[in-house]
């Protein structure tokens, strides 16, 4: 699909609004409202609302747990609120504040998240034969860092995916880093992206911090999908600008990384340059971008006053939603 | 009523739910044909589709199984062996038992893990577990254990309709035994014991194979002059507390078979259970008989010794008969 002039705009916002709420987050964690982890995902907002932006709301969708997958998320349609709120431990979060880092948004087609990495491999196994049975030609995108690719169940799902031909289309956001161990300590090659031949299924690499090759590898990978060529996998190079989780120290291995090597992968930053194309295309002024900023920090505001004003869950819900009736 | 062993009372139930509802699939490793035949003939009915062998791959069968009960299907998963779960527990334990849970409610996991259980065949230290205990553990799981070939069927019904995740637990040596199934569909719910036989001097809590050990002990102990009840829980989670707690209120004596390690087995958390709401009314301690504390032996006599006999069950009525 050729993106005209407002979908451009809606991904330059949609970034942008992926920023504001990542810092929004950040902040309630300083601040001791934000209840435990947060992995932030400064410098993957490009892959997270570029490759989300590829899929119907019906479609599956198990976001990367950098900024615990909320770019997708926003991608596809969702504001903050709810996620924030989750954050806060709060009864309007996405799962009334019992899930926390780890939410599903079932209407939205996010049926999971897991707290352990690489899980997601198999589950989305059940979801591509559950959107290959109703025939409405859904789709799967299946997120994974490149730490999750070492994981044994992404032979099996890759595997299973090629053989029954699945609706799923895998996504490495590939940031160099698992927590403090660096790539090239876990992984024999260059690009994850060569998995892709051991099971006959396209593997292509792309820069994850430039939206739109992540637009157009995700859009053809989705269409393969949907026109019944099962699986594909795309490796995106993103980049992480800030330590694993917020308050662990910012190291590879034991050694700090530093504020020039951390300066270096912010010159490609996806909102940035992103907003630098679409002005000199004549996309978007700088009157624009000013707005556009403006109505980012007027939803935060919104989203924070939101979360706060809400109540916790009651403690009397502890056992009650173990089994369905 | 016709008379079928337990692995055709399982496929007759699976075969039922089939055409009943067209969400309902199974999947595992050879399932067309099917371990013990429990699934054989589906494929030819049902198609490619709905009975799905597998690679080796068993974090992708209960993975793929949890995602496709999320996503609103009704798969029936087939684990060969329970002691393969280790290699599948992640999908399991982490992800079915806690997803609707940890999601607010808003997610449910009709799934159903068929697997089998059991030593007796020679098949040694990893193909013959009984492990029902590691999941009577997990919040979210339900623990199913049929003993007969009607109770299967009823169970396999309730199961499949069930919304949540069910591990569903055949003891290998049960699957040719013979009894009275109805051809008709019908449940018997989860969560419900069966007293297998009636008595009153002593209650015998047993679970799959241990069931006719138990019925043949209390047969021996009768013809003492010892009335002996055998309660089967049937699920051991739920447990049906109320059958249990009513059974040992009348006999004041217990005793619980399993053929897991006695040592933290599914006995334990009777023994528990009973000795916190019904302490007051035992004469006697509860005894456990389970397999001893090792892993499962191949050479056949030893393996005979492994599992509980109805020669030990016998002196454990005894035992709890004299004090
Ligand atoms: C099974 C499992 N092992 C370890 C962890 C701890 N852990 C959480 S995130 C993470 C690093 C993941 O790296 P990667 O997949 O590259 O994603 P990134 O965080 O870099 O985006 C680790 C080790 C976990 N949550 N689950």
């Amino acid at each position: 699909m050729k993106l005209e002039k407002d979908d451009l705009i809606l991904l330059y916002r949609n970034m942008v609004r992926t920023r504001k709420l990542d810092e929004l987050t950040i902040k309630g964690l300083q601040e001791g409202k934000v209840l435990s982890f947060y992995h932030s995902g400064q410098g993957s907002e490009g892959l997270a609302v570029g490759s989300a932006a590829c899929l119907r709301k019906d479609d599956y969708l198990w976001g990367h747990h950098r900024g615990h997958g909320i770019g997708y998320l926003i991608g596809k349609g969702l504001d903050g609120k709810a996620f924030l709120a989750e954050h806060y431990g709060k009864v309007t979060g996405s799962c009334l504040g019992i899930s926390g880092f780890h939410f599903a948004e079932p209407e939205y087609g996010a049926l999971g998240a897991a707290g352990t990495i690489g899980s997601q491999f198999p589950i989305s196994l059940g979801w591509g034969l559950a959107a290959k049975k109703t025939g409405k030609q859904q789709v799967v995108l299946a997120c994974f860092g490149d730490g999750g690719s070492n994981r044994g169940t992404l032979h099996e799902a890759f595997n299973l995916a090629a053989v029954w031909k699945l609706p799923i289309v895998w996504l490495c956001d590939n940031n160099g880093m698992a927590q403090y161990t660096p790539i090239k300590d876990t992984y024999p090659k260059d690009d994850i992206a060569d998995l892709a031949g051991g099971y006959n299924m396209p593997g292509v690499v792309v820069d994850g911090m430039d939206i739109m090759a992540v637009y157009e590898a995700v859009e053809a990978a989705v269409d393969r999908a949907r026109a019944g060529g099962g699986p594909s996998l795309i490796e995106a190079k993103t980049a992480r600008y800030r330590s694993h989780s917020e308050g662990s120290p910012d190291v590879s291995h034991t050694v700090t990384r530093s504020e020039a090597e951390i300066a270096e992968l912010k010159k490609r930053d996806p909102i940035e340059t992103f907003k630098i194309k679409l002005l000199k295309q004549g996309v978007l002024t700088e009157e624009m971008v000013d707005q556009i900023n403006k109505e980012a920090d007027e939803e935060i505001i919104e989203t924070e006053k939101f979360s706060l004003d809400s109540p916790p869950p009651e403690p009397s819900i502890l056992n009650k939603l173990i089994y369905a009736e | 009523m016709p008379e079928i062993n337990m692995s055709k009372a399982i496929n007759n139930a699976l075969k039922h739910e089939m055409e009943r509802d067209p969400d309902v699939f199974i999947l595992g490793i050879d399932v067309s044909g099917g371990m013990m035949g429990v699934t054989a003939g589906l494929q030819d009915q049902f198609g490619e589709n709905r009975v799905r062998d597998t690679p080796i791959t068993e974090s992708a069968i209960v993975g793929a199984a949890v995602g496709a009960a999320a996503a609103g299907l009704r798969p029936v998963a087939e684990l060969m062996f329970v002691d393969f779960i280790g290699v599948a527990m992640d999908q399991l334990f982490n992800q079915a038992a806690k997803m609707r849970y940890m999601f607010g409610g808003k997610i449910k996991i009709p799934m159903v893990l068929r697997t089998t259980c059991g030593a007796g065949m020679g098949t040694a230290a990893q193909h013959s577990q009984s492990l029902e205990a590691w999941f009577m553990h997990i919040p979210g799981l339900k623990v199913v254990m049929p003993s007969t070939p009607y109770d299967a069927k009823g169970l396999m019904i309730s199961a499949i309709r069930d919304d949540n995740p069910v591990v569903f637990i055949e003891n290998k040596m049960l699957y040719f035994t013979q009894g009275e199934v109805p051809e008709e569909a019908y449940t018997i719910p989860i969560g419900s014991a069966d007293i297998k036989r009636e008595g009153e001097d002593v209650t015998i809590v047993a679970t799959g194979q241990m069931v006719s050990r138990a019925l043949n002990a209390a047969e021996s102990a009768s013809a003492e002059g010892i009335s002996v009840e055998v309660l089967d829980p049937r699920s051991l989670l739920p447990l049906d507390e109320g059958t249990l707690l009513e059974s040992v209120r009348k006999t004041h004596r217990m005793v619980i078979v399993h053929e897991e390690v006695k040592n933290a087995g599914s006995g334990a958390e009777i023994a528990a259970t009973v000795g916190e709401k019904a302490f007051g009314y035992l004469d006697a301690p509860i005894l456990r008989v389970g397999g001893p504390f090792c892993p499962i032996p191949f050479s056949q006599k030893l393996e005979a010794e492994f599992i509980p006999s109805e020669g030990k069950i016998l002196d454990a009525i005894k035992t709890v008969m004299k004090s």
